[in-house]
């Protein structure tokens, strides 16, 4: 509005095409503000009260302070499940780290060097990512089923037979079906953004490396790998945050419980038992208190992750 | 600087999900009951029964002129959320759908229901287990009338029985020796599908009620007189084991689903299940020809004749913010009258909670012959609800654990003790 504003704005800015003054910029970043302030601030922070309060169905009792995360991990069943799930959301985790790490950096390695159906397979390999994880999650328990699954019927036919086994009712294999699971449906994503990453370094860096002699493992560790650092962590973080939220794909093959006898729960589901499944009155307490520590956990860990991975980016370059 | 921003980002909004799952709605909004014509606004979870419910409210609008009942049906998964917030704003139901037993308390312990003792004639009538899914725990006072009885017993393939020459058991000698033939004959003798917890507990009382004592074991162990630790407890889990041999090999990992797949496509010659079986069972296989039993009684069991375990499922109450509580009652008194639940197992396909009803298809009427013979609670269901951990859940993945060879019967029945001991105390 005032002259002043408008002349003083570009010189500020110095080479931005458009000025904007700090008003304007305002009344352009209050609509995602609002929504964020929302649907994301404030259930955030009025979960954080709840967890300190006692509850009735739905009416708020006492202050009870930190009585409901001190029942997380002193009463059954929460004290057994917490630990539980938790191992399992950092299998998840691992599991995914790994499979995306080798098989998804490789994928994208070996994509990055064809040139011909490029965008075809690049496309084949993302395709689970872009389906609900509920389906995929159903879609592989009736592939695993002992009695119509194609799964066991296949091995059964090439020989394989004793490997055949109710993949989703033993505990020892449940948990890995999960993970394996969840790490295929997101192999497209890893695929993608280190493929991104890899037509982003420069051709010149690798012919002069391979100019003066060095090998191929050589030009992978010492050029493509430390210019990648940046999409590792990017696909860290959010796969530490997608495993420790996990929640459609174990409850797809595992049910609310974690079927068979605990061996898929996760946290996730924990939380939505406690929440929406448990007859006690103070559902909305007890399940504030796990949402609040899972933020927590996850915000805290991701930081710490992303701190991590900076700080290996600065000591490489 | 845009990676750090987008990883931030991502890592705000992906954990903000589960802790805005959890933060309950508001609700605006007002309507004031007008003139003498009354519109009863009734909600229900059963998205299915739509038309069968217009159809039975045109009924009771014919009789009760000056009342207009306006149903409306939502998601089964997100009802309680919905029915929540509707009884907390001013805009929600006059007559709602609510659960039965421990789901019921939440809106029982927030004073979200009317009590109707003394209100509504008839309740006098219904089972006793079956209307104690509509009362307050805490004060004891009924809250609903109740809508549908859900019995549990053992399905069979009568066609298959046929063939292979059986008759249905009588005595625990004959039921071993059903199973034994069917296996010699190489057919799934049962088909369950323990993969599915839930169907565990049910699977259990079908088989076992009867052996630990049913509604008398319930008295006792309510009182403090016992627990769960009850040799006769214990025993009937160890029908369970003693029956695995029976059930579908690979047990734990066959879904519920596909343990009804089983049963209706003829793989499985039997079938534990609940009366609920019946109309999906018509809609999956609709040439086949069914039947039920009850399990006979065990060697050294604590009753003398077989049961059905049974369990209310639904209930209608009244919102206590309802502007229309006298035809509200009025719409109560009528819910358990034996002509809606003569309707309601005529358009509905379910067992009435109200007795003196008749039912037409053969399967319901002999399984509701059976029940009426002999009666049980489906004890963890009716009883074992109230707290977390839900006594259902706890034998369900215990039951698991049995099958994969993880604990036994004394085991199990000990960590459902300690489940339940968190927050049941004997004689409250």
């Amino acid at each position: 509005m005032s002259a002043t504003s408008m002349t003083t704005a570009p010189r500020r800015r110095g080479n931005t095409g458009i000025a904007l003054t700090r008003r304007t910029g305002m009344v352009f970043v209050l609509p995602a503000l609002i929504l964020f302030g929302v649907f994301i601030a404030y259930p955030l922070l009025t979960a954080l009260s709840y967890s300190f309060f006692g509850w009735t169905g739905i009416v708020r009792g006492d202050f009870v302070g930190l009585e409901n995360y001190l029942t997380l991990f002193t009463k059954l069943p929460y004290s057994e499940d917490i630990p539980n799930a938790f191992v399992h959301n950092v299998l998840l985790f691992v599991g995914a780290m790994l499979f995306q790490n080798t098989v998804g950096l490789g994928l994208a390695t070996l994509l990055h060097r064809v040139r011909r159906f490029k965008r075809f397979f690049q496309t084949m390999y993302t395709l689970p990512y872009l389906v609900s994880p509920l389906v995929i999650g159903y879609l592989w328990s009736l592939m695993l089923s002992p009695l119509f699954g194609p799964v066991n019927a296949v091995l059964r036919t090439i020989g394989l037979g004793e490997i055949a086994q109710p993949w989703l009712g033993n505990p020892q294999t449940a948990i890995w079906v999960v993970v394996f699971v969840t790490a295929w449906q997101w192999i497209g994503f890893p695929v993608l953004l280190y493929g991104a990453a890899l037509g982003g370094i420069p051709e010149e860096i690798e012919e002069a490396a391979s100019l003066d002699g060095a090998s191929s493992w050589q030009r992978f560790r010492s050029i493509t790998l430390p210019m990648l650092v940046p999409a590792i962590g990017t696909v860290s973080v959010l796969t530490f945050i997608g495993a420790m939220e996990a929640f459609p794909i174990p409850y797809a093959l595992g049910g609310s419980q974690g079927n068979p006898a605990g061996a898929t729960d996760v946290l996730s589901l924990l939380f939505y038992r406690t929440a929406f499944e448990s007859g006690s009155s103070n559902a909305i307490g007890t399940s504030s208190a796990i949402a609040t520590l899972l933020f927590l956990f996850i915000f805290g860990i991701s930081m710490l992750i992303t701190w991590l991975m900076r700080r290996a980016e600065r000591k490489l370059f | 600087m845009r990676r750090r921003i987008l990883a931030s980002a991502a890592l705000l909004a992906g954990s903000a999900l589960l802790l805005s799952a959890c933060a309950p709605s508001g609700s605006s909004g007002g309507e004031q009951a007008t003139g003498d014509d009354v519109t009863l606004k009734v909600w229900s979870w059963r998205t299915e029964d739509v038309e069968a419910y217009n159809k039975i409210f045109d009924v009771f609008e014919e009789e009760h002129p000056g009342i207009t009942v306006e149903f409306e049906a939502f998601q089964n998964t997100e009802y309680n959320q919905i029915l929540t917030t509707g009884l907390a704003g001013s805009d929600g139901p006059d007559v709602p759908m609510v659960r039965a037993y421990g789901q019921l308390q939440p809106n029982v312990e927030a004073g979200q229901l009317e009590p109707i003792d003394g209100d509504v004639d008839g309740l006098d009538a219904i089972a006793p287990s079956v209307i104690a899914g509509a009362k307050g725990k805490a004060d004891g006072k009924t809250y609903a009338v109740p809508l549908a009885t859900q019995t549990l017993q053992m399905f069979y393939n009568k066609q298959i029985f046929k063939e292979q020459g059986l008759e249905v058991p009588t005595t625990w000698a004959e039921f071993i020796d059903v199973q034994e033939k069917l296996l010699a004959a190489g057919i799934t003798p049962m088909a369950l599908g323990a993969k599915d917890d839930w169907i565990l507990p049910i699977f259990a009382d079908i088989v076992g009620s009867a052996r630990y004592g049913g509604s008398e074991f319930e008295q006792k162990v309510l009182s403090g007189e016992t627990d769960f630790n009850d040799p006769d407890y214990v025993a009937s889990l160890g029908i369970i084991t003693e029956l695995q041999k029976y059930l579908t090999p690979d047990v734990v990992g066959v879904s519920y689903t596909d343990s009804q797949i089983q049963f209706t496509s003829g793989q499985a010659a039997q079938f534990p299940g609940g009366s609920f079986e019946i109309a999906t069972f018509r809609n999956q296989a609709p040439d086949l020809e069914f039947g039920s039993y009850q399990v006979p009684v065990p060697d050294g069991a604590v009753l003398d004749a077989p049961v059905s375990p049974a369990y209310a499922d639904g209930n209608f109450a009244i919102n206590a913010k309802s502007k229309n509580k006298e035809a509200a009652l009025e719409l109560l008194n009528w819910f358990a009258t034996p002509e809606f639940g003569q309707l309601v197992a005529d358009e509905l396909n379910q067992f009435s909670a109200i007795p003196g009803v008749e039912y037409e298809d053969a399967v319901m009427k002999e399984a509701w012959a059976n029940y009426e013979d002999g009666q049980a609670p489906y004890l963890l269901l009716v009883d074992f609800r109230y707290g977390e951990p839900l006594g259902t859940a706890v034998l369900g993945a215990e039951v698991q654990k049995m099958f994969l060879g993880q604990t036994d019967a004394a085991g199990a029945a000990a960590a459902l003790q300690t489940g339940i001991s968190q927050w049941f105390t004997p004689g409250e």
